[in-house]
């Protein structure tokens, strides 16, 4: 069993979780090219490495980031959003 | 019925309790009830604890933990800004009725509300759950969201005359799926349904 360790929560069965996604800023649309709006819009980054990602314990529905390595499927470490930065 | 509470046990046709000898027995062992038509009041936000606190409610100080409520009942903080009361008819008429502070949000509460207790608890929940509660300090006043059978819920473990027991909360809408999941569970272990009181 693999498990994942929410912030709030501790380690839980990576069952528990819901993966939403790769951490991506969003450009400014007011400001940002067209080319750079239609990256951040259609393209994603599949290449394997090291990833910050949004996870969702959902028994509690507790948002938080996990850093982890796509290519060994290691999860480094897991805290909780504090904002653009 | 208080008017705060829900109309019907989202388990009501198919909770069915045996006679009062076999309930007897079954308590010992394994026994699961039935207690959704307590009345509840659910908010989250970041001005909840405030409001509650106004209101005279005790706050617990850590998520994930909970304290008793004055009447009888509990509030239980799951996580850091949302908040589960049970308690009198009275106190929960009282919060659904007071207007909520700026930064509080109303949570509904249509769970089935389940008690399972006795020596054979552990047993069941190795097989349901993925959370040792072996090791927690009930003196803390844990509280403990996972997911049993697939379904996510809210527990709150306890001692009941000296018998371990858990109270589950989860969505009503898996009401059928939870109880008959458990309740075949408790059966093969020797236990069965039984009434709430029958753990007093």
């Amino acid at each position: 069993m693999k498990i994942m360790t929410c912030p709030l929560n501790g380690p839980r069965p990576v069952s528990e979780f819901h993966y939403w996604g790769e951490v991506r800023p969003m450009p400014n649309p007011a400001t940002a090219s067209d080319d750079a709006w239609a990256d951040y819009v259609f393209n994603r980054n599949g290449a394997p490495g090291l990833k910050k990602e949004w996870w969702c314990h959902t028994p509690s529905n507790t948002w938080f980031i996990a850093e982890r390595d796509t290519e060994k499927d290691v999860v480094l470490k897991t805290y909780f959003y504090e904002g653009d930065q | 019925m208080p008017a705060n509470a829900l109309a019907v046990s989202p388990v009501a046709d198919i909770a069915t309790l045996p006679d009062p000898s076999a309930q007897k027995a079954a308590v010992a062992k394994l026994g699961i009830a039935d207690q959704s038509l307590t009345p509840r009041h659910g908010c989250k936000g970041p001005g909840a604890a405030a409001w509650l606190e106004s209101l005279g409610l005790p706050i617990p100080p850590q998520p994930n933990s909970w304290l008793p409520v004055d009447g009888g009942g509990l509030i239980a903080r799951l996580g850091f800004t949302e908040f589960l009361v049970e308690g009198p008819a009275t106190l929960i008429a009282r919060l659904a009725n007071t207007p909520r502070s700026a930064g509080v949000y109303p949570v509904l509460r249509q769970d089935v509300a389940l008690l399972l207790g006795g020596a054979k608890l552990d047993e069941l929940l190795r097989q349901t759950c993925n959370v040792n509660f072996r090791p927690l300090d009930l003196a803390t006043r844990p509280v403990v969201l996972t997911s049993m059978v697939g379904v996510g819920v809210t527990v709150i473990p306890e001692l009941r005359n000296g018998q371990p027991a858990v109270r589950i909360w989860g969505d009503g809408s898996y009401g059928h799926y939870l109880w008959e999941t458990l309740l075949d569970i408790a059966v093969e272990l020797g236990g069965g349904a039984v009434a709430p009181h029958s753990f007093n």
